[in-house]
């Protein structure tokens, strides 16, 4: 995100560059002709000129070096050569003549030929501001010469983070002496004023001369606001010395003198990915401090970081699990969001430093993580939740298994009978119903049997329908007398254990095989029909009682009739009768009398019952069946086996 | 299914819709047990207007006898009218009608609880 470009260029540089090498010859050059430039540069009146170049060295291009080289071919040059001042001098003199600033450079050890402190201007601490201060134990200075020419002096370094330069050293110590960066250094000669050092808001210090401040960290470290290169801040050195350059353009300039010659000059890579001259940092160092563009990152930023790596987090934490998958990673996606706009923003406004780039790849490492558990969770719980409904389908599979268990198989009960022909079918509504029959020999003529329909339906009917049909057996057989005192007697056991007001239909009969002489009693039930052989169906009877259980004292009356050889009886639940459509019509009684009344004579109680569960299933075709279905027809052949039996 | 309810003299009238079976037995049963037994403690007659009810299934049965339970334990009365063809003959294969006394129509119940019952259908 580059900084936007001053509208003047205070700021320039003379380029030592190839050009100036070419015509002037190989660096170094002797130090009067950096002296030629200098005066030069110097009839411009710049503000303030800074010599990004170092000279710790004395020159041996000096007419005195000279002069001992040549003492013994000739004395009298030498000797006329001797009187000339040094290219040092010269240089020192040239540069009096401009406010000028030469570098300082920190060494983490001491050098040995600049023992004592460098020259610095003077500075004033307010607080502790110096306290944070790097401290560096040795330094580079120019040769005394030279350095005696110069207005100030400033410190050369740029930090390099990953081989970027991020941060600018502003200023530094050298044990007794504190020197700000050349950049600052440069301004304040030019404004010719003092410096001033503080401790400022969040552990911050700054650096305040004339109208300007610069925020620093408590180490004396900047960040950089950098722009991209300007080409145009260049003035090639050759043009400055050829004369060709107008000098008069440098007048209140900052002008810096420096290399960008390949094999000369340093250089630099800024944050924007450019890599510039080391000149040119120092350039846009100015550039910054006189627009106040400064980035400030405070020595709260990483805990701010962390504090909205952690907030962002719990969100993430608390809200991941509760959200469905599309909106967590839109919560996500938008965190992120507010978090680069906020380090945005505080770019953009404030000069702030924050990285939003930790906090995001964190929250989105605790999504990952948070969507990898949820996953999990949501397997496991599907996992549980199938067990479960297998364990379940298991137990009422098991329920039904026993229920069906209950109900004879007439053809097995029956199977030496001869005299009657009986079949039985059972067909529940949702798995376990509270339907139910029974049929077995009392002695060895009477056949007994019952259709029975408790009120309600599952497992609690179904564990009902269990007890009352035990009870209904047991009656069967012990009450000597008519099939309604059956009935009645079933009533008051059942009525016994009865905590929850169940009540139950039945319809039950005994059947003399001998005689075709039919019994039977009606507690609340379907009636049951019959068909004669040539005869149509005739539905019995429905005299009879309440449901067992509903009056707890009813004595139920029986009915008598007499078949003929060759009738059957059909026994059914309201599973049949009260069968649904898909219009909501049911089977009904005369759908039941058509139905029957397409069976031929010689139909077996197999056949009848099969017939019957076809029509009522096609009537309901599609809607889901709403009570059990329960068949049981009778064909009584007569006293002998059919076919020695003469029909009437 | 809601009770439409209505009041004549000491007589309250609950009027039954739709299909009675299973599924809504229970939400049926807890609204039919609140009214018998506020009109119980008032000494009135509660009759079910089954004009609107289309069916009733065996659980629906149960509820009808449990309210009819509970009426007698409390010395109040429950009268059944104006059943529809399908719901008498439900009541006739059950004889559910020796549980509870069918009328007709509403009317006709209310004049078999008293006269300012019916008095009080006439004049409405």
């Amino acid at each position: 995100m580059p900084r936007e470009r001053p509208a003047d260029d205070t700021v320039v540089v003379v380029a030592i560059d190839e050009q100036a090498l070419a015509r002037h010859g190989q660096w170094p050059w002797p130090r009067d002709r950096v002296a030629e430039l200098v005066s030069r540069i110097a009839a411009g009146h710049p503000a303030v000129l800074g010599l990004d170049i170092f000279f710790p060295e004395p020159d041996r291009f000096s007419p005195a070096s000279v002069a001992a080289r040549l003492a013994s071919r000739a004395p009298e040059v030498a000797e006329r050569l001797r009187e000339l001042p040094s290219n040092d001098a010269l240089l020192g003199e040239a540069l009096r003549k401009v406010p000028s600033v030469l570098g300082v450079a920190g060494l983490e050890t001491l050098d040995p030929r600049f023992a004592g402190p460098p020259r610095s201007p003077p500075v004033r601490f307010l607080g502790d501001a110096q306290e944070g201060l790097r401290n560096y134990p040795g330094h580079l200075r120019n040769v005394p010469e030279i350095d005696a020419g110069a207005a100030g002096h400033g410190l050369y370094s740029v930090d390099l983070e990953d081989g970027v330069a991020r941060r600018l050293q502003m200023i530094a110590r050298f044990d007794a002496a504190t020197v700000p960066s050349l950049s600052i250094e440069m301004i304040r000669v030019a404004l010719g004023a003092p410096l001033t050092v503080a401790p400022a808001t969040g552990g911050t210090i700054v650096l305040r001369f004339g109208d300007y401040a610069v925020p620093a960290q408590p180490d004396g470290r900047a960040y950089l606001a950098y722009g991209h290169t300007a080409p145009e801040r260049f003035i090639p050195a050759a043009e400055v010395l050829d004369g060709r350059f107008d000098v008069s353009q440098l007048k209140g300039r900052l002008v810096l003198v420096g290399f960008t010659g390949l094999g000369l000059a340093d250089r630099v890579g800024t944050p924007l990915g450019e890599t510039v001259y080391g000149v040119e940092n120092h350039a846009q160092a100015m550039e910054a401090i006189l627009q106040g563009r400064f980035l400030r990152r405070l020595p709260a930023a990483p805990r701010l970081e962390a504090v909205a790596l952690l907030a962002f987090g719990f969100v993430l934490f608390f809200l991941v699990p509760r959200l469905k998958a599309q909106r967590s990673a839109a919560l996500l996606a938008g965190g992120i969001v507010v978090l680069v706009g906020a380090g945005a923003l505080a770019f953009r406004y404030a000069g702030l430093l924050f990285d939003p780039v930790g906090p995001s790849l964190g929250a989105m490492a605790v999504f990952l993580v948070m969507q990898a558990g949820s996953l999990a969770e949501a397997q496991r719980q599907r996992q549980q939740l199938r067990e479960q409904a297998a364990r379940m389908a298991g137990e009422l599979d098991a329920a039904k298994r026993i229920q069906m268990g209950l109900l004879p198989d007439p053809s097995e009960v029956l199977a030496a009978e001869k005299r009657v022909d009986v079949a039985a079918l059972l067909e529940p509504a949702r798995t376990v119903g509270g339907d139910f029959y029974d049929c077995f020999m009392l002695d060895d003529r009477r056949l007994f049997f019952v259709v029975a329909d408790v009120s309600g339906k599952g497992l609690p009917a179904s564990l009902f329908m269990a007890s009352a049909k035990s009870i209904l057996k047991s009656a069967a057989l012990t009450v000597q007398g008519s099939v309604g005192g059956v009935l009645a007697r079933a009533q008051d056991e059942i009525h016994r254990e009865n905590p929850e007001s169940l009540f139950v239909t039945a319809l039950a009969g005994v059947l003399d095989l001998d005689t075709g002489e039919l019994e039977y009693a009606n507690a609340g039930h379907e009636p049951a029909w019959s068909h004669e052989p040539r005869g149509r169906p005739e539905r019995l009877d429905a005299s009879g009682g309440p449901p067992l259980c509903v009056l707890d004292t009813y004595a139920y009356p029986s009915t008598r009739r007499r078949l003929v050889p060759g009738e059957w009886l059909l026994a059914l639940s309201d599973g049949a009768t009260e069968a649904m459509n898909g219009a909501k019509e049911f089977f009904g009684a005369e759908r039941l009398r058509t139905s029957l009344g397409w069976l031929g004579e010689a139909t077996s109680a197999v056949e009848i019952i099969g017939r019957v569960r076809d029509d009522v299933r096609r009537f309901a075709a599609g809607a889901e069946p709403a009570d059990d279905l329960t068949l049981l027809a009778i064909r009584w052949s007569g006293p002998q086996a059919p076919g020695t039996v003469s029909e009437r | 299914m809601g009770l439409a309810a209505r009041t004549f003299a000491n007589a309250l009238v609950l009027g039954v819709h739709g299909r009675l079976d299973q599924d809504n037995c229970d939400a049926f049963r807890a609204d039919l047990m609140t009214h018998v037994e506020r009109s119980a403690h008032q000494g009135g007659v509660v009759i079910l207007d089954l004009s609107g009810l289309e069916y009733v299934s065996s659980a629906g049965l149960r509820c009808f006898m449990l309210a009819s339970r509970q009426a007698k334990a409390q010395h109040g009365r429950i009268f059944v009218a104006a059943l529809q063809p399908m719901v008498t003959e439900i009541f006739e294969i059950s004889h559910f009608n020796m549980v509870f006394q069918v009328f007709p129509t509403v009317r006709e119940a209310l004049a078999a609880s008293s006269l300012e019952a019916a008095a009080a259908f006439d004049q409405a």
